[in-house]
């Protein structure tokens, strides 16, 4: 019993840990922040590409 | 550029750059909103203005940086040498497009000598290396990434055969332009202060060294190598002022349009640019900052 609590915490903890990851590497929050302000305080984005 | 060195002001970041691989993508974002203002090749914003998508240009990326770059080790030796050959080009709706059709009258050569084929620009390099176009003509870093691997060699930069060449333009869509002309004017004058920032006379050479390596990092994801090359083999391989977008050099992108074919009929300049942005940075001064410096004024 102990020991499939143990396997518990350690998956919920995995889990836990990928998400947090997840959203600290790979979520733009600047971008998502900006697109939830009124539109007269939102920044503008602009698309560039990597030439010159 | 602007991004990286407006953190440090007091303004903070004055805008949200995000990264595209392709000017079709650029041209899709725009018009469905996603994006309010773009950096595009000049023919194409006049070319989707001339479509009735509402957007304008407002000021320029840059001057010249554009080359037609060809093998080292190959048989193409002088623009004469490209005929019955095949050319990469950004998009039919590029200046670097017609540059092409510029050293080809200059040579006594027609649009029927070459073959142009349509290519992203990250992919020429590869494509010339293995032999899969016999030249390219592509804005920088392209033509240096060729060079600086040893294959490539710039049969001319576009300065040869146009005189205050331009290629990207900053376009914004017309409702935010209404709605919103001071967070378009911050944009400009951001973009100002970078230009006359990398153009600065004493510390020209240590400019362009800092921003090879800021926008290399964390803006192009390139070697800042690169971009060092680029900005700095001659120095003046790409200029960054002046950046107001003057009607002589748009009218003759609008005819060169026309004749081309990609474009139906001449439009007004006024209808495709609004140069009141342009006007109103006029009186900026470049950012003060210097690398390692914790702010900028």
């Amino acid at each position: 019993m102990i020991r499939l609590r143990r396997i518990g915490f350690g998956i919920a903890g995995w889990v836990v840990a990928v998400t947090a990851a997840h959203f600290a590497l790979n979520v733009n929050w600047p971008v998502l922040m900006n697109d939830r302000l009124p539109e007269a305080a939102r920044k503008l984005n602009v698309a560039y590409i990597p030439v010159t | 550029m602007t991004d990286y060195i407006s953190a440090y002001s007091q303004a903070g970041h004055l805008f949200i750059p995000r990264l595209f691989q392709g000017f079709p993508e650029i041209k899709e974002a725009l018009m469905s909103n996603k994006m309010q203002a773009a950096f595009m090749v000049a023919p194409m914003a006049i070319a989707l203005r001339a479509q009735g998508v509402p957007v304008k240009i407002v000021y320029l990326g840059h001057r010249y940086g554009s080359a037609v770059v060809v093998r080292k080790d190959g048989p193409v030796k002088s623009f004469a040498d490209l005929r019955g050959r095949i050319v990469a080009i950004p998009s039919r709706f590029s200046d670097e497009r017609l540059i092409i059709y510029r050293a080809l009258a200059a040579n006594g050569m027609s649009a029927r000598d070459v073959r142009m084929i349509e290519m992203a620009p990250p992919d020429v390099a590869g494509a010339l290396a293995a032999g899969a176009v016999d030249a390219f003509s592509m804005g920088e870093p392209f033509p240096s990434q060729a060079e600086m691997a040893g294959f490539g060699r710039v049969l001319f930069h576009a300065r040869q055969y146009w005189p205050d060449y331009i290629s990207c333009v900053l376009v914004v869509r017309q409702d935010v332009i209404d709605r919103r002309p001071e967070a378009v004017q911050v944009l400009v004058d951001g973009i100002a202060r970078s230009g006359l920032w990398l153009e600065e006379k004493e510390r020209r050479r240590q400019h362009r060294e800092h921003a090879a390596d800021f926008v290399g990092r964390y803006y192009y994801r390139q070697d800042p190598k690169l971009l060092r090359w680029a900005l700095l083999q001659p120095i003046d391989r790409v200029k960054y002022e002046p950046l107001s977008p003057r009607r002589a050099d748009f009218e003759l992108i609008v005819r060169m349009m026309v004749e081309t074919g990609v474009l139906e009929k001449p439009i007004p300049f006024e209808d495709f640019v609004d140069t009141r942005f342009a006007e109103g940075a006029q009186t900026m001064t470049p950012w003060k900052y210097e690398a390692g410096d914790s702010s900028a004024k």
